[in-house]
């Protein structure tokens, strides 16, 4: 019964990674940013806004991917400090997780696998530079 | 930056509140940041962007949040979660949920039975066209005669019809002299209930008949061909054929072409000035020309239809005027005058004090439904007291806690709702078959989906209700108020609130009965009373002997004569006789005004004495089979004596006319005036209204001398009663075939049928009122047990030093003693008001009445003390030093 009572704020259920469906491209861009390390909720935006994005993630789009991805287990909060390039207050921070970067590197695997077959079918030319 | 600091967090209750709990101020933060960077860079349009960028995002993923949550632990929302683990905490506590559901549904269904009736009955409207503009009118006839309600005569129908004005139309109802009923000439006749009315009839009321037509206006008056109407009953009764319309069928062995037939739910009942309303099984038009008819003779109902939205006051007005212009026309301006009802008033006045009795005993149940579950779940919270505190302490909101208490209770609130209304409709059912047969609307009396609906949602309320208690209670636990509680020998605040709503549940289920034990004795008096005769082992049927089989009076006589003998030789009959009315059967009743010159009692003023009696014409052997009991003189005999036309008086007669004299050989006149009358005998009054109270006084004469072609036959007899009928069908159909036997009953099935409202009316209220007991003791149970179990250490130090068993025991006694005392000191204002609403459907018995009030007192102390000493005796068992070593 009280560990009923205490559902009633916090609990969570862990997922399985390995048979976890493909990434969104939001899921995939923050795991990307969080491969470099720890980053805060604006930092993540702005990291995918330099990186070269047209689509980049509104804020509640993004939170509700965290959300996600805290209960899938690919992320996982870490210590509140404040950011050094903005005030003094503090500030909820993500990392990483292992199961996360084996899901990114799955990810990635799967994607050039797709610039694969697209070069062989002629979408894309033959070598990179 | 504070500012859009609250406008960030405005925008967060588009969200779930499981995500801002967890997500929400790192959303902000992040709003924060974005709104920071546009303001430096490109100043308050920048930001204002930020803003509205914010708000359209809020939309969009809180919307979507709530519709497909990003995590599966919230993918219920907070509601459904909580839902889930509600109902899967009373899953497992199973015993607690049936025995909540169990009486929720049993005291939520007997409410819905109540309501369903006063709903059906009192308010919902008649079913036809603005049924608010529908009137009875009645003739008051002031100074003239002492009577108050009068039919209307055929020319006050046409008075009416002519009046105009607010006045949009009249119609005239009467019953119909015979009703031998049959398809063709060579089928079994059947007596049937038949209705002569204005043609503009069915206009007024605003419904059609399901097959054929209605009326035409000239299908009336002397002359015209006859026609009839058929209800659906009647239609059904005789096969449903819808080829009937345009057929002939025989009434009174007349041809008459049948219109055709209303629809099935047209349950119209003809109220009479007199007595209950009557069924309606035919409807045939005047062969009279209402303005000819003689205006002193009160025979019709009058129904008018006032123009739409007329007040009551402009209707009653207008129908004064025409009162008075008849006073002035037919009776000299002495004082007569006409007043309408409305038809639905009219109809239901004589159930309308026993149904609010019993609405205001349905809400008091509903109360202590309310009151009992919170009390259930107050006692269920205070098990959980610990978990309470440890989930504050962990976190959780007050909120929350308050949201899943108010869960439970909702939830078994609703069930009970929704199954008290299932259960309801077997008691609708129940209802309707032991209710009086009189009850107006009887039909109507059914659970629809709407009174369901209301019913259930008072099942939700009251457990919302109930469970708020609980709630607040457990929403202020905390580990401080626990450990200062559990050092408080009371229990702390919830065993206050547990007591307080143990002290309201016995004043509750003081008030519900003591009014029900008000009731029953009001019913006993009743069933105890002499009605003035001998009810048991009699048997009666309606034989008619119309003009159409009979065309001379003689012959109905000779008839009615050989139906008496026949009837007087079967086996196993004692003796017959026959009267124009049976007792307890006021409908079938007429008035008239009687005169008796140079009696002692006389006034002198002609008004006043001349006295309106109920004049019976019955048959010689009558008052015998009856049993009435022959005060002075004779009973009418046989052979009859030439030259002399003979009456028999009652004593309330008697008591006015000859107040210490002897009437017998008076002479009297009846206001029909063609002959004396002559006084041969003094009876008790065989009463015809009320079981309990004489009614107007009474005057026999022969029927031979001038009464009735109807006639109801009495048969005394030692055999069961009812299984005289196919014999007496037998001997009728050999005497005259074209004739049936009409109204079979028993005449304790009379008397019964009498007391039907007041038993039905007792019955209910005390099973209100038990039901309201059991749920108190049930309660009183509770607190006792739980309070020997909390007391035990206490207790056990007692008797340790010194006490013995019985004393402390006595000790725990007076907690509940005290709790029952101080319920019935506040039921006290209760019992007061409550005898007021009763005190119109009390018969015999003062709302005050002492005897009964005490008793039901007693009996509750009785009860509720037995109840606190089952747990108490527990008491008895504790073994002071075992107890003391294991704390």
């Amino acid at each position: 019964m009280l560990a009923e009572g205490v559902r009633l704020g916090m609990d969570r259920a862990r997922h399985r990674t390995d048979d976890r469906p493909a990434l969104r491209p939001v899921e995939f861009h923050i795991l990307l940013t969080l491969a470099a390390g720890e980053r805060h909720g604006y930092g993540i935006i702005q990291d995918i806004e330099a990186r070269g994005e047209t689509v980049v993630p509104d804020e509640g789009t993004m939170y509700r991917a965290l959300a996600r991805m805290l209960e899938g287990g690919l992320i996982e909060a870490a210590a509140r400090r404040p950011a050094p390039d903005a005030d003094d207050e503090r500030r909820h921070y993500y990392r990483i997780t292992d199961a996360g970067r084996r899901a990114a590197k799955t990810e990635v695997r799967r994607l050039e696998m797709l610039m694969r077959a697209a070069r062989l079918g002629g979408l894309l030319p033959k070598h990179t530079k | 930056m504070k500012v859009s600091e609250r406008w960030f967090r405005l925008l967060l209750r588009f969200y779930p509140v499981d995500f801002r709990d967890e997500m929400g101020d790192a959303l902000v933060e992040a709003y924060r940041d974005r709104a920071r960077e546009a303001l430096s860079r490109g100043g308050l349009t920048r930001l204002l962007n930020v803003w509205l960028h914010a708000l359209f995002d809020s939309l969009r993923n809180g919307s979507g949040e709530r519709a497909r949550p990003a995590a599966s632990w919230r993918r219920s929302g907070n509601w459904g979660r909580d839902a889930e683990l509600v109902t899967r905490r009373l899953l497992r506590a199973r015993a607690f949920a049936a025995a909540t559901l169990a009486t929720l549904t049993l005291g939520l269904g007997m409410f819905a039975v109540v309501y369903t009736a006063v709903h059906k009955i009192l308010i919902a409207p008649m079913p036809y066209r603005e049924s608010g503009d529908l009137y009875y009118v009645w003739r008051d006839y002031g100074p003239i005669l002492d009577l108050k309600k009068g039919a209307l005569a055929g020319s006050d129908i046409v008075a009416l019809q002519q009046a105009g004005g607010v006045i949009e139309g009249a119609v005239g109802l009467q019953r119909f002299l015979g009703g031998i009923f049959s398809l063709r000439e060579d089928t079994d006749p059947m007596e049937i209930a038949v209705t002569v009315t204005s043609p503009a009839f069915f206009d007024l009321l605003g419904v059609s008949p399901a097959l054929g037509r209605g009326f035409a206006r000239n299908e009336v008056g002397p002359g015209h061909p006859l026609v009839i109407v058929l209800t659906h009953e009647l239609w059904n009764r005789l096969g449903a054929d819808p080829a009937i319309v345009g057929r002939d069928v025989r009434l009174n062995g007349r041809p008459y072409t049948v219109l055709g037939v209303m629809p099935p739910g047209f349950g119209f009942v003809r109220n009479e000035s007199i007595g209950p309303a009557q069924r309606v099984d035919a409807y045939v038009t005047f062969e009279v020309t209402l303005a000819e008819a003689n205006p002193k003779a009160g025979v019709c109902s009058g129904l008018i239809r006032a123009r739409r939205g007329t007040a009551p006051e402009a209707v009653a007005a207008a129908v004064d005027a025409v009162g008075r212009a008849v006073d002035a026309r037919d009776f000299g301006g002495r004082g007569l005058k006409l007043y309408p009802v409305g038809l639905k008033p009219d109809l239901v006045a004589r159930v309308r004090p026993a149904l609010l009795v019993l609405g205001a005993a349905g809400i008091v149940l509903a109360l202590m439904l309310a009151v009992n579950l919170a009390s259930v779940l107050v006692a269920r919270a205070a098990q959980r007291e610990h978990e309470f505190a440890v989930c504050r302490a962990l976190g959780a909101n007050q909120a929350a806690v308050m949201r899943a208490m108010l869960l439970e209770g909702g939830l078994l609130g609703l069930l009970g709702g929704a199954l008290g209304a299932l259960a309801a409709v077997w008691g609708t059912r129940a209802l309707v078959a032991v209710a009086p047969l009189d009850l107006p609307r009887r039909e109507a009396i059914a659970i629809d989906w709407g009174i369901a609906g209301a019913v259930t949602l008072l099942g939700l309320l009251l457990g919302l209700l109930a469970a708020s208690v609980p709630a607040r209670w457990a929403a202020r636990t905390s580990l401080s108020s626990l450990l200062a509680s559990s050092a408080v020998r009371g229990g702390g605040g919830h065993g206050r609130l547990r007591r307080g709503m143990i002290v309201t549940q016995v004043a509750l289920s003081m008030v519900l009965l003591s009014s029900g034990g008000l009731v029953v004795r009001s019913f006993e008096r009743l069933v105890r009373a002499d009605p003035g005769f001998k009810p048991e082992g009699l048997f009666t049927v309606r034989v008619r002997a119309p003009p159409e089989f009979f065309p001379e009076w003689s012959d109905a006589v000779a008839f009615h004569e050989r139906v008496q003998g026949a009837l007087g030789a079967l086996p196993g009959v004692t003796s017959a006789g026959a009267a124009t009315t049976l007792p307890l059967t006021s409908t079938s009743s007429t008035q008239m005004t009687v005169t008796i010159p140079g009696a002692p009692g006389n006034t002198g003023d002609a008004e006043r004495d001349a006295l309106l009696v109920d004049v019976i014409a019955a048959r010689a052997g009558y008052v015998e089979v009856m049993g009435m009991r022959l005060l002075a003189g004779r009973a009418f005999e046989e052979p009859r004596p030439t030259g002399v036309s003979e009456a028999i008086i009652d004593d309330n007669l008697a008591r006015r006319f000859f107040p210490g004299a002897d009437p017998l050989g008076a002479r009297l006149k009846m206001a029909n005036g063609k002959d004396w009358l002559t006084v041969v005998g003094v009876v008790e009054q065989a009463r015809l209204y009320d079981v309990h109270q004489d009614g107007r006084p009474q005057l026999y004469v022969r029927n031979e001398d001038g009464g009735a072609r109807a006639l109801y036959y009495v048969m005394r007899t030692e055999r069961e009663p009812a299984a005289l009928l196919p014999e007496v069908q037998a001997v009728i159909r050999r005497l005259e075939p074209r004739v049936a036997v009409g109204d079979p009953r028993t005449m304790d099935q009379i008397v019964g049928d009498t007391l039907r409202q007041q038993r039905t009316s007792a019955a209910l209220i005390t099973a209100f009122a038990l039901g309201a007991l059991l749920l108190a003791a049930m309660g009183l149970f509770g607190i006792v047990s739980s309070s020997v179990t909390r007391r035990r250490h206490e207790l056990a130090v007692r008797l340790a030093l010194g006490a013995d068993h019985p004393r402390v025991l006595r000790l725990v006694l007076r907690e509940g003693a005290l709790l029952v005392g101080v319920g019935v000191l506040i039921a006290v204002p209760g019992i007061y008001a409550a005898g007021r609403l009763i005190r119109g459907v009390l018969v015999g018995v003062s709302p005050a009445d002492p005897l009964t009030l005490l008793a039901v007192t007693f009996g509750l102390a009785l009860v509720t003390l037995l109840t606190c000493y089952v747990p108490a005796r527990r008491v008895l068992r504790i073994e002071p030093a075992e107890l003391l070593r294991q704390e």
